[in-house]
């Protein structure tokens, strides 16, 4: 499959623009369909900038953040699958920055990885026009790339909604953006971003919990009520594992690609840095009543994530039995036989060999710390091409493994093959786990291929691949 | 204060100042803080255990804040923090230099083995040179250290 960059393609009657405040729906509500076909309506603007957002309640002081439009998180963006993403990024941050759309397939130029796809945004003033085309359905989300170990961590990041054609039927529609921060006492963020023990370890990781950007408590539910929940991991180097007490939420989709519904394993859905699930859950307890949602994935430091807070009325008597399958979104499926085998060794870190490594670095892939965006790829794959990489994760700890551009199959894990054969975009690989993914090289360019803990990919944890 | 911001942090507040207590008492107690994911810590921990020390793991994500609250300067960071009869012991120190500390008590904040070092106590590999071993006080800033070899 192709991605145009250009609307050759376009079909005005079947698409419309995500344009300048409004989303999708609504422009089609207004009729301004058309015209967005014609460019009449101006892009959606997107401004970084510093703000000020209360993470944690008062009586505590705000947090001085970065954030798009000055919000935590940014505004989420909604659109129908076909249609054309269309967003002028202005940056007034003191730095150069980029936006990446994190798992969506698009046309390379369109990756916001600097250098590489594009220039950098130039601080204080700098635009650039992201447009392309939404081939895929899912939860994905948009961050910066360029120093992302400090920018997104100070808050920029937000949700990017494709919508099915037909939506499956929901009461409700919700995004769980998760963070977590690493707040002083008065509430600001403490610097030292990029400190050794953080880069050879797992990671800045906080102290501070919020969805949506703030300190959550509870989450308003009613008996019967069926809700589709978009959990997004937008932390730096936490691996969230979360359980819903009294619930038995089921996965549909992870990474925004649509699996077979089913339980998570042990009732808990992990999530690594940059990852995402799609699930449905059925407010089957009782009107009145709190359930706890509790993180359980480091041992010894379970904590409340928030409560689900029914409300005395139910919605409806008993729940909704039909079952959620989302439609298959159109990616290529690799040939196994005929593909191409590729060794990708993970190594470094603390506990691992460290030596040999240059100032700063403390990871590498094949035996290479890449710090820079532009380098010798790590691949070079042939177009259109079918491929498996095995991930031979040789480090004491977790690495969630993104690559852009495309999505891929995970196909087994340590010689076992997957239940699910799932399509990812990040697949988080254990400490000493040997992971195999499969994808056809389908989208041409130089392709990021990292580690989303970002202190990782900031200390030589990170390649590109090229698809000639 | 909301009881999720520093939620975890103040448990280990808490936690941590009433084992500083308990050190005055018996000064074979340590509190190691380590991150929830290594293991060399727990080597560690093992190492001292074996000696005849009482040791509590705590895992936390906030070693930073740990160590900066203990007066500990970022180049003599070591992987976990161990405190002991009144003391803060960074990384794998040998069991004859944190004896020797505990023993002469001198008037310095604590001591540091910076850096992991192969075969140090926990750590894998064989010792090639004497450890380099920190004194942290107060008295000398950041990153000027006297130097005592093990």
């Amino acid at each position: 499959m192709q991605f145009q960059a250009t609307s050759a393609t376009f079909s005005p009657s079947r698409r419309r623009i995500l344009s300048a405040g409004a989303f999708g729906a609504l422009a089609a509500a207004a009729g301004q369909g058309v015209f967005a076909a014609q460019g009449a309506v101006p892009p959606r603007q997107l401004t970084a900038r510093r703000g000020a957002v209360q993470l944690v309640p008062l009586p505590n002081p705000p947090t001085a953040i970065w954030g798009y439009d000055a919000s935590v998180p940014g505004p989420e963006l909604r659109l129908r699958q076909g249609e054309r993403l269309r967003v002028m990024v202005e940056n007034l941050l003191d730095e150069e920055t980029t936006v990446h759309w994190h798992g969506i397939r698009l046309p390379n130029a369109m990756d916001g990885v600097p250098h590489l796809t594009q220039k950098p945004i130039a601080a204080n003033g700098g635009k650039f026009l992201y447009e392309f085309d939404v081939p895929d359905a899912g939860t994905y989300w948009y961050h910066p790339h360029l120093r992302s170990h400090e920018q997104v961590e100070r808050g920029l990041y937000g949700a990017l909604i494709v919508e099915e054609p037909e939506p499956p039927e929901v009461d409700r529609d919700i995004v769980w953006m998760l963070d977590d921060w690493r707040l002083n006492r008065d509430a600001a963020i403490r610097d030292g971003f990029g400190n050794f023990m953080d880069i050879s370890h797992a990671g800045r990781i906080g102290n501070t919990v919020t969805v949506n950007g703030r300190i959550a408590e509870t989450f308003k539910v009613r008996a019967g009520e069926r809700i589709r929940l978009r959990l997004i991991n937008a932390a730096n180097a936490r691996i969230f594992g979360l359980e819903f007490a009294g619930h038995q939420p089921r996965i549909i989709a992870l990474d925004g690609q649509p699996i077979a519904a089913h339980a998570p394993d042990n009732g808990r859905i992990v999530l690594g840095p940059a990852m995402r699930a799609d699930l449905i859950i059925d407010m089957t307890g009782k009107p009145g009543q709190h359930y706890q949602v509790t993180d359980t994935f480091y041992p010894r430091l379970k904590y409340r994530l928030l409560d689900l807070d029914y409300a005395v009325e139910p919605l409806r008597d008993k729940p909704m039995e039909t079952e959620v399958r989302l439609p298959a979104n159109p990616l290529v499926e690799p040939d196994i036989a005929a593909a191409k085998r590729h060794e990708v060794l993970f190594s470094g870190g603390m506990m691992g060999n460290m030596r040999g490594m240059s100032r700063g670095m403390a990871w590498a892939i094949n035996g290479v710390s890449q710090s820079e965006h532009v380098h010798e790829p790590l691949l070079v794959l042939g177009r259109n091409s079918s491929n498996i990489l095995r991930l031979v994760n040789n480090t004491a700890w977790h690495h969630p493994i993104h690559l852009h551009g495309h999505s891929f199959r995970v196909i087994s894990r340590n010689g076992q093959p997957t239940r699910h054969r799932e399509w990812l975009d990040t697949v988080l690989v254990a400490p000493r786990e040997i992971t195999e993914i499969a994808f056809v090289a389908d989208n041409p360019g130089d392709w990021m291929f990292h580690c989303h803990i970002l202190e990782h990919q900031a200390a030589g944890m990170m390649s590109s691949i090229r698809v000639a | 204060m909301n009881h999720l911001l520093f939620a975890m942090t103040a448990a280990l507040v808490t936690l941590g100042a009433s084992m500083t207590a308990a050190a005055d008492h018996s000064i074979k107690h340590a509190t190691l803080y380590k991150n929830p994911s290594c293991d060399c810590c727990e080597e560690y921990a093992g190492y001292l255990r074996k000696s005849g020390y009482e040791v509590d793991v705590v895992p936390t994500h906030d070693l930073d804040r740990i160590k900066r609250e203990h007066g500990v300067p970022e180049a003599l960071a070591g992987c976990h923090t161990t405190l002991v009869g009144g003391y803060v012991v960074e990384g794998h120190v040998p069991l004859k230099t944190l004896n020797r500390l505990l023993a002469e008590k001198p008037r310095i904040t604590g001591i540091s083995l910076p850096g992991m070092p192969q075969g140090s106590p926990g750590m894998s590999g064989q010792k090639s040179e004497p450890f380099k071993i920190y004194e942290i006080s107060k008295r000398t800033p950041a990153g000027v250290c006297n130097r005592v070899t093990d």
